[in-house]
């Protein structure tokens, strides 16, 4: 082998020029090959670890708690937490956000423009790391990143220098914004420039940031409440889909109910339980219940309440009669009450009977999620039918859980769907940037696809340049291709001389190749790019071309494009092995 | 004795005259305002809203408005500009949707949908009881806000409110309604902290079926300076309306 790859070398160096240009050109194939990749991989970092962390993180938990308007809402944040916590391993978490965002109208120094306002957790600790990356990401050069935290400041908000621009604003500026709070209301407030960003990502130029604690009090959200949650992993392509099927397996529902105290002429304890109101519940209702008085229609209507025949009986209930209800809440000293109309009195088993209160799902998480009750701790005090009851399917839970979906059409199509059910109890969806992001996603797909077809084609001219170059070869060197095989050199070595000729040269170009790239990387890195209100900025980092180089991917372009020549090099290779040595003598040009 | 029946007639005499003299309660005034303007019948209506923006110049959006209360439905289609012109939005029950002309499909939408590009939202089409959202402001003693002041020239009644549920709009109103027949003239709207969000002037009236219906009001964005938009009704019907006009296919076969 070593005198195979002796003479290999040998006869490269024969032909010096014509090597040097065929490897100049193969050189020059790798250089575009590993300078491309980098920069799709590049292209990619941005998005997985710049852009889609701010917009959707990496895996999402989504809330809704209206029918009518979209309500991001859920109301025990610690609970929500502890599920993360206990599902995601530490090792591959990187972050947890709550994802708080608002479309403004903002008034300037008379410039009004509209923003988003998106709310930055800066009472969090983040690792070394994560905290230099928001710094680059931010870019902050008037001001300071850490005023946002002020509170001797009203609303401070940082903004990009555009966004300064349009409004008119410089640091220290007030702006009032307009906006609606989660439940629809509007809403002004006032805000003070504490630092302007030199941000070249389009997604972040027109956004405004504020502490969350501050857009959490503008929006309406109590202390224990949080909005959507968004989750940053460290390694989001192997992690996020897994995580997302972990939590939602986690987030499983159980049973909403009330449990507190009734009062008619006289009180007594008492379970309030939801049926919901699709066809099939109501259906499974009728089934169900009997009722001694009232009207089942009345019962199943928005309003309706139902309560048991000895319930009933205690307290003096009939219907038409109104009851007062009242309970603990999770997060409030005094206990929540409210009153509402007896539709209907049903028999039942003696415990049902006595302990329970049936409420249209309408009328219940109005005041379930208003006054969220303490679920775990009441537990034991509540009644709650077995789970086999012929009716216990109608019954509501805490929230829905909305299936995973594996693309932005399926969560599109399920968000369709479930906006035609009308579903009254708080929605949760479990989320990867595959269903929210999957249009940045795209981008970095088609950007790939390009590189790859503008690869292949500069090869495929590489290629003819590496046939044509071994049949030149082939055809000069016959009379010796005959004389070696003459004296006893087996057809198979004549062939692997010719391989190993075309495979030492492309390993040199190759070697070459990558020296150049870094080359050019380095030297591209260094032209700014003043792009403002273009798209193609979401490319850039720091106004800049980020080239991301892979030691992996390094590696497998060298050996993809050794096996390509290997593989090009093979049919003349074997050509030549396969001559006859006494043709091959005879031969003259 | 003459002393003490005239002390007994003077102290019923005070009381009646407070009886009749008194100002009426915040609660009654918004149960009369509801009153007069209650319609019973379904509505079809021209609205034309002349919206003026800084900067943008002013927009004239007119469409054709449909109201059935008896099972909560309305529907607008929209007439004017001419890109907005086929396109509409339905409300039966609970669903609601937006129509879109060009590419001929239905969306849900939520009931803060801006109608048309406007400031108009869909709710503002929608018929909700004033005395189901809001309930009179007090005072820190306890006593409700109201005043008997003269508008202009006319005598006039200024409440305040505040929302008691959450899916309004403003939480705090003042209203300023005559004190001859309780027509709303003004009315300020505030946001939770207090700041003027918008100012209505309800400029004309007219009577139909014995219900007063504002013709001519006037919004002005107290936020945005400069950002009006005045809305004018006319061609008011209170004729039954046919049950299609609330389904798709008739939206859908208004613009082919």
């Amino acid at each position: 082998m070593k005198f195979l790859l002796t003479i290999s070398l040998r006869n490269l160096l024969r032909q010096k020029r014509r090597n040097i240009f065929l490897g100049s050109a193969m050189a020059f194939g790798v250089m575009i090959l590993i300078t491309a990749n980098s920069f799709s991989h590049g292209v990619s970092d941005i998005m997985f670890n710049k852009l889609i962390v701010y917009m959707t993180g990496h895996v999402g938990i989504t809330f809704n708690e209206g029918t009518g308007r979209r309500i991001p809402i859920f109301r025990d944040k610690e609970r929500i937490l502890k599920v993360i916590q206990n599902n995601i391993k530490k090792d591959e978490i990187a972050d947890v956000d709550e994802a708080i965002g608002m479309f403004c109208r903002a008034i300037g120094n008379g410039k009004a423009d509209n923003v988003v306002v998106v709310g930055i957790d800066m009472s969090k600790q983040v690792s070394e790391e994560l905290e230099k990356e928001y710094m680059e990401s931010f870019n902050v050069v008037e001001g300071s990143y850490d005023d946002l935290a002020r509170d001797d400041i009203e609303n401070p908000v940082l903004l990009s220098r555009q966004k300064a621009e349009s409004l008119n604003v410089k640091r220290n500026d007030v702006i009032r914004i307009r906006f609606q709070n989660v439940y629809g209301q509007d809403m002004a407030a006032r805000a003070v420039v504490v630092g302007l960003m030199a941000n070249d990502n389009l997604f972040m130029q027109g956004v405004l940031f504020v502490e969350l604690k501050n857009i959490k009090k503008m929006m309406g959200y109590r202390p224990q409440e949080c909005g959507n949650i968004q989750i940053i992993l460290k390694n989001p392509v192997r992690d996020a889909v897994k995580t997302a099927d972990r939590l939602h397996e986690a987030l499983n529902p159980g049973p909403a109910f009330i449990a507190g105290t009734v009062r008619g002429a006289a009180k007594a304890g008492v379970t309030i339980l939801p049926f919901m109101a699709d066809n099939d519940s109501k259906r499974i209702m009728r089934e169900s219940f009997k009722l001694a008085s009232g009207r089942l229609d009345d019962v199943l209507a928005k309003d309706g309440v139902m309560i048991g025949r000895r319930l009933a009986g205690l307290i003096g209930a009939y219907p038409g009669s109104k009851i007062s209800i009242s309970f603990k809440p999770r997060f409030a000293d005094k206990d929540a009450s409210f009153t509402c109309k007896v539709n209907g009195i049903f028999t039942g088993p003696p415990d049902e009977e006595e302990k329970l209160i049936y409420m249209h799902e309408s009328l219940f998480y109005k005041y379930f999620y208003s006054n969220l009750p303490d679920i775990i701790k009441d537990k034991d005090k509540a009644y709650i039918p077995p789970d086999d009851s012929p009716f216990s399917k109608a019954l509501g839970t805490e929230w829905v859980l909305l299936d995973r979906t594996a693309t932005t059409d399926d969560a599109t199509k399920k968000e369709a769907q479930i906006a035609k059910k009308k579903i009254k109890a708080m929605t949760m969806d479990v989320n990867t940037m595959y269903e929210t992001a999957s249009d940045v996603l795209k981008l970095e797909g088609v950007l790939n696809l390009v590189t790859l077809i503008a690869v292949l084609i500069l090869f495929f001219i590489i290629v003819l340049g590496v046939i044509n170059t071994l049949r030149m070869s082939i055809r000069e060197r016959t009379r010796e291709i005959g004389t070696i095989r003459a004296i006893g050199m087996q057809k198979r070595d004549v062939r692997s001389i010719f391989i190993l000729e075309t495979v030492s040269l492309t390993f040199f170009a190759s070697i070459c190749g990558v020296v150049l790239a870094f080359i050019v990387m380095e030297l591209l890195s260094l032209i700014k790019f003043n792009v403002v209100d273009n798209p193609m900025g979401i490319l850039l980092l720091n106004q800049r071309l980020h080239f991301l180089p892979t030691i992996s991917g390094i590696i497998f372009n060298i050996l993809f494009i050794i096996l390509i020549a290997a593989a090009t090099a093979y049919f003349p290779s074997r050509r030549a092995a396969a001559m006859s040595a006494a043709d091959a003598l005879r031969h003259y040009e | 004795m003459k002393k003490i029946l005239l002390i007994i007639m003077l102290v019923f005499i005070t009381a009646a005259a407070e009886e009749i003299f008194a100002e009426p309660s915040v609660i009654d005034l918004m149960k009369k305002v509801e009153k007069i303007q209650e319609m019973t019948t379904d509505i079809r209506a021209k609205v034309e809203m002349t919206q003026q923006k800084v900067d943008q110049g002013i927009k004239k959006i007119d469409m054709i408005y449909y109201r059935r209360d008896s099972d909560d439905s309305f529907l607008i289609v929209m007439v004017a500009p001419e890109s907005d012109k086929g396109n509409g939005y339905l409300r039966v029950g609970e669903n609601f949707w937006m129509y879109r002309r060009n590419t001929r499909t239905f969306q849900h939408v939520n009931r803060d949908e801006n109608i048309g590009g406007s400031n108009a939202r869909a709710q503002d089409f929608e018929m909700r009881k004033l005395t189901e959202l809001y309930e009179p402001a007090k005072t820190k003693e306890g006593r409700e806000i109201i005043k008997e002041e003269m508008l202009g020239k006319i005598p006039v009644y200024r409440f305040e409110i505040t929302a008691k549920v959450t899916d309004v709009d403003y939480p705090k109103k003042t209203y300023w309604i005559r004190k001859d027949n309780y027509l709303p003239l003004k009315e300020l709207s505030y946001s939770l902290n207090d700041t003027l969000m918008g100012t209505a002037y309800y400029r004309k009236y007219t009577v139909i079926d014995g219900r007063y219906v504002a013709i001519e009001m006037l919004f002005i964005d107290e936020f945005e300076k400069g950002n009006k938009t005045l809305v004018e009704i006319s061609g008011i019907s209170t004729e039954k309306l046919n049950n299609y006009l609330f389904t798709k296919p008739y939206l859908e076969n208004l613009s082919k």
